[in-house]
C-alpha cells in the first residue's frame, strides 16, 4: 500500500471520526493495520506476548496521537513510523535487561506452518530439510542488527517497496538499498552451510 | 553453497502468511478498549469515577427508575442505620442517704472485762504449786 502524496489517503474519511471521537472508526482503523502490524513487529520480537503488549501500546500512543495528526503522511505511513520507533525502542531496552536468548524467543517462529510446503508433505526428508532451513533462517534473522532486520521484514517479509520503507523510516532510499545489500549478505552466509 | 538474493526473498516472503490465531483481533479490541477506559478514569481521579456512573445511569434507559429506587431506599436505609442514637432520657441522680453509724464497742474489750484478773483468783506471787 504505497503512500503516494498525489492520491487522497484512503483512510481518510475513518481517520476524521475516529478524531472526532468515533470509536468505531478507529477500530476499524485497527481491524484494517492490525494484521500487517503484527506480522511487523512479530518478525522483529520473534515473541508473541511482546508482540501482543506492543500492539497494545501501538494503537494506544496513535489513538492519544490522533488529534495531532495532520495528515501530511497517509494514516498508513504514520502508524508504521510509531510501530518501527516503539518496537526498536523496546528492543533496545529488552537487550539492556537481560541479554534475551535465542531459547527465550518464540518457539512457534521455528515451527511456522507457513514455511511448510504441502507439496513436499509425502518427502519426510525434504520437509524436515525445509524445517531445519527454516530454523536457521529465523535464527539468522535474529542475529541481524534492528536496523537490519526492520527492513528485511519490511521489505522482504511485508512486502513493502523501497520509497515506503525511506518514508517510514525517515531515510533515504539508499540507506534503504545499503541495509537491505548487507542484511542479504549477512544471511547468505548464515544460511551457506544448510543451502543445497 | 550460498542461497542467492532471490532465494533468500523467497524463503521470507513465505513469512508472509504468519497470522495470529482466529479470533485473535477481537479479543485484542475488547483489550484496547479496556485498557483505554482504565486509563481514562486513572488520568481523571474522583470526578472520572462520578462521570462515568453519571454516564451508566444516563445510558440505562427505562430501568434507570427501578435502579434509582432502589438506590433511594438503600440510602434512607443507610443513613437510619448510621445516623447516631437520639439522647436518651438520664437516669434520676441517686438521693443521698444519711444514716447515723454508732461505732460499735469492739468485742475484744468486752471479752476482757468478763475475765476475772484479779490476783487472789490467780494465786499468790513468787508461790508455784506443783
Amino acid at each position: 500500500m504505497p503512500d503516494d502524496p498525489l492520491q487522497p489517503d484512503p483512510d481518510e474519511d475513518l481517520v476524521t471520526r475516529a478524531q472526532n471521537g468515533d470509536t468505531r472508526a478507529f477500530d476499524a482503523l485497527i481491524l484494517k493495520y492490525g494484521e500487517k502490524l503484527y506480522g511487523l513487529v512479530y518478525n522483529m520480537t520473534s515473541h508473541k506476548e511482546d508482540t501482543h503488549d506492543l500492539l497494545q501500546d501501538i494503537f494506544a500512543k496513535a489513538y492519544h496521537s490522533l488529534p495531532r495528526f495532520r495528515g501530511q503522511a497517509s494514516f498508513y505511513t504514520w502508524i508504521y513510523q510509531i510501530a518501527v520507533n516503539m518496537t526498536l525502542n523496546f528492543l533496545k531496552k529488552r537487550k539492556r535487561r537481560s541479554g534475551m536468548s535465542l531459547n527465550e524467543l518464540d518457539s512457534s517462529i521455528q515451527l511456522d506452518p507457513a514455511l511448510v510446503d504441502t507439496s513436499h508433505l509425502a518427502n519426510p526428508e525434504k520437509q524436515s530439510k525445509l524445517h531445519e532451513l527454516q530454523k536457521r533462517l529465523n535464527e539468522a534473522m535474529l542475529s541481524l542488527s534492528e536496523a537490519h532486520r526492520t527492513v528485511v521484514t519490511m521489505f522482504d517479509i511485508q512486502g513493502l517497496p523501497h520509497a515506503e520503507i525511506a518514508r517510514i523510516l525517515k531515510t533515504s532510499e539508499g540507506t534503504v538499498r545499503s541495509r537491505l545489500h548487507y542484511a542479504h549478505l549477512h544471511l547468505q552466509s548464515k544460511l551457506q552451510d544448510y543451502w543445497e | 553453497m550460498k542461497p542467492s538474493v532471490e532465494e533468500i526473498g523467497a524463503l521470507l516472503a513465505l513469512k508472509r502468511h504468519e497470522r495470529p490465531e482466529e479470533g485473535y483481533f477481537d479479543d485484542f479490541l475488547r483489550e484496547f478498549h479496556h485498557r483505554r477506559r482504565e486509563e481514562e478514569v486513572l488520568k481523571s481521579g474522583p470526578s472520572g469515577w462520578l462521570r462515568r456512573a453519571s454516564a451508566w445511569f444516563s445510558n440505562l434507559g427505562a430501568s434507570r427508575w427501578a435502579y434509582g429506587a432502589g438506590l433511594a431506599y438503600a440510602t434512607v436505609t443507610a443513613l437510619f442505620l448510621l445516623a447516631p442514637d437520639a439522647p436518651r432520657e438520664q437516669p434520676a441522680a441517686p438521693v443521698p442517704v444519711h444514716y447515723k453509724v454508732a461505732p460499735a464497742e469492739p468485742a475484744a474489750v468486752e471479752q476482757l472485762k468478763a475475765l476475772d484478773l484479779h490476783p487472789s483468783s490467780q494465786g499468790s506471787t513468787g508461790e508455784q504449786e506443783f
